[in-house]
């Protein structure tokens, strides 16, 4: 056996660490300091373009529950936590069992579900947008092509339905997404247990209802956690789709962020927006992290 | 035949009743960016251009190419900053992961989940000190800083990938490279490293797709010249609202690298989303 030389040894060691290093300075500042930062940033009196840090305290926080573009916001990213997720779940989970019968091009269909979550929110947001269009989209050109042309909804216009339009557009994005997580967990569920199952008088429905769907609780709730945190940072969508139009009726809290922050200059407002946006996300986050290291360990 | 009662053919008109539903924005975009603006108005937009003979009007390249030259600078822009953070993303990523597998050391657990909470943070905390960031070091409306800020945010997502995969390496192997004298780095090099082209496709698609689809980064953090695609493509649909068919023109331009991804190497980036799932 030959021994290495510590030098060698050493040498190699201290590459190998430097570049973990690297990786832990680059994520501890980008993450972790500017997170920080922010915090500060929320808890100043910063309006305009120059920088300012005088301590306001909680101020900032206290003014947002006042603000009705606020309120409304949160009711926004309410309604995509209630419709959004559950939406893209079902439809996620329909269309994996759909799949699962046994389908001829199976690959070819799970492809193109999945194509419109490959793409970016700047793409699907233009895409709707046409579609949504009142004069010449393409929802109410077939509407008149099939003779519903009275109806002409005013979709993203309208700010009744507009959020309901931006609801409808996402699950069409992420369900291909939710179908794909929930297609690999049918996938591994041992095929021997599908067999007793048939063995003992279970089919079609009772066997998913019974059998498979039970089994999907892990899939189910990562894929849950994915949509949950996407529905309180959802931004580029909506920005580009509505602007958060018409009047406020589309707001989410990240778009309001945005617009406090780099159109009106109001940092210290966008800051305590911001940081509320991330503890609403650790609070999603943190427990499922929890378990999963957990469940890692054992 | 898991499902006897559902009839095979109510199967299949449920599937395509579905393709159609997917496909429709994507189709109708194709169609109206080989329109004439009065060729928007003059059909419906599921009805391709095929000219006379289907009493349609002519295909015409206009808008594909007023689009494209629009465009082009910025598609330049998004490439150039898409690849070089793509590779320098996947390789931070791969040392991490073995580093997380297969040196385990004192609070390497700790670590993983350093980097684990990265994923899941909404960029909006982060965006203020990120700008004065950049401008401190130069680099803001300047494409090295869309590198290094697309790299910081991909260790991440790279490092749960590559993690996964050097899961799989038998310890054996590494150890077998010790006792052979080789130190961390060689066996990084010369064991680990051959090992790793799935996993760097793997990740290399799914950094590839999501740095180059990325708007928020893009528009905070450039201006004029420098913005990438996506942030043009977002301009143009906010300055003209009546020329649908240059906008879908221009979607198809930006969407084109990533749709033939998605055709070639589709099946690593299902991977990439089922991994990046286990966890987040």
């Amino acid at each position: 056996m030959r021994f290495p030389s510590r030098k060698v040894f050493m040498k190699d060691w201290m590459v190998t660490s430097l570049f973990l290093l690297l990786s832990l300075v680059l994520v501890g500042y980008f993450v972790y300091v500017c997170i920080g930062w922010n915090v500060i940033v929320s808890l100043s009196d910063w309006k305009g373009l120059t920088p300012s840090y005088n301590i306001a305290g909680f101020d900032q926080y206290l003014s947002l529950f006042h603000d009705q573009v606020f309120l409304t916001s949160l009711k926004n990213n309410l309604i995509l936590i209630l419709l959004f997720v559950p939406g893209s779940l079902f439809l996620g989970l329909f269309l994996a069992i759909l799949l699962d019968l046994k389908v001829r091009g199976e690959g070819a269909f799970r492809s193109i579900y999945l194509l419109p979550f490959a793409l970016s929110f700047v793409i699907t947001a233009t895409l709707w947008a046409w579609m949504y269009n009142l004069d010449v989209g393409v929802i109410n050109t077939l509407l008149e092509k099939i003779g519903l042309g009275f109806l002409r909804p005013m979709w993203v216009a309208d700010p009744n339905i507009a959020m309901y339009c931006v609801v409808l557009a996402l699950i069409w994005q992420f369900s291909g997404y939710t179908m794909l997580i929930f297609l690999g967990g049918i996938r591994s569920i041992p095929e021997s247990q599908i067999r007793a199952a048939e063995v003992d008088g279970a089919s079609g429905f009772d066997l998913y209802r019974y059998v498979v769907i039970p089994q999907l609780k892990a899939p189910a709730l990562s894929a849950f956690i994915v949509l949950m945190v996407f529905a309180l940072k959802a931004f580029d969508f909506i920005y580009i789709l509505t602007g958060g139009g018409p009047g406020w009726s589309t707001y989410v809290l990240a778009l309001m962020m945005f617009k406090e922050t780099f159109r009106k200059n109001q940092f210290a407002y966008g800051g305590a927006i911001a940081t509320i946006l991330f503890l609403l996300a650790l609070v999603i986050v943190v427990p499922y992290l929890y378990l999963s290291f957990r469940r890692e360990k054992e | 035949m898991r499902f006897p009662k559902l009839g095979r053919v109510t199967l299949y008109i449920l599937l395509i009743f579905f393709i159609f539903a997917f496909l429709l924005p994507l189709w109708t975009c194709i169609t109206t960016s080989f329109k004439t603006l009065k060729g928007v108005i003059d059909t419906t937009p599921v009805e391709p251009p095929l000219g006379p003979l289907f009493r349609l009007p002519y295909p015409t390249m206009e808008p594909l190419i007023t689009a494209f030259n629009i465009m082009k600078r910025s598609l330049l822009n998004s490439f150039t900053f898409t690849v070089a953070a793509m590779i320098l993303s996947c390789l931070l990523g791969s040392i991490n992961g073995y580093i997380l597998t297969k040196i385990t050391f004192k609070g390497s657990n700790t670590v993983f989940l350093f980097f684990t909470i990265g994923i899941f943070i909404p960029y909006q905390a982060v965006l203020v000190p990120l700008v004065l960031t950049m401008s401190k070091l130069g680099l803001y409306n300047h494409l090295g800083g869309l590198i290094l800020t697309h790299t910081a945010y991909g260790i991440p997502i790279t490092t749960l990938l590559f993690r996964n995969f050097y899961g799989l390496i038998p310890n054996s192997l590494i150890m077998a490279a010790k006792t052979d004298g080789a130190g961390t780095w060689t066996i990084y090099r010369r064991i680990v490293l051959p090992l790793s082209l799935p996993p760097f496709v793997v990740a290399a698609v799914f950094q590839f797709t999501s740095i180059w689809n990325d708007f928020l980064f893009g528009v905070v953090l450039t201006r004029g010249q420098n913005q990438p695609a996506s942030v043009v493509l977002a301009n143009l649909k906010g300055t003209t609202t009546v020329m649908w068919n240059l906008l879908m023109g221009g979607t198809l331009w930006y969407a084109l690298p990533v749709l033939v991804i998605y055709l070639v190497l589709g099946k690593y980036l299902m991977r990439g989303y089922m991994a990046g799932a286990v966890k987040g």
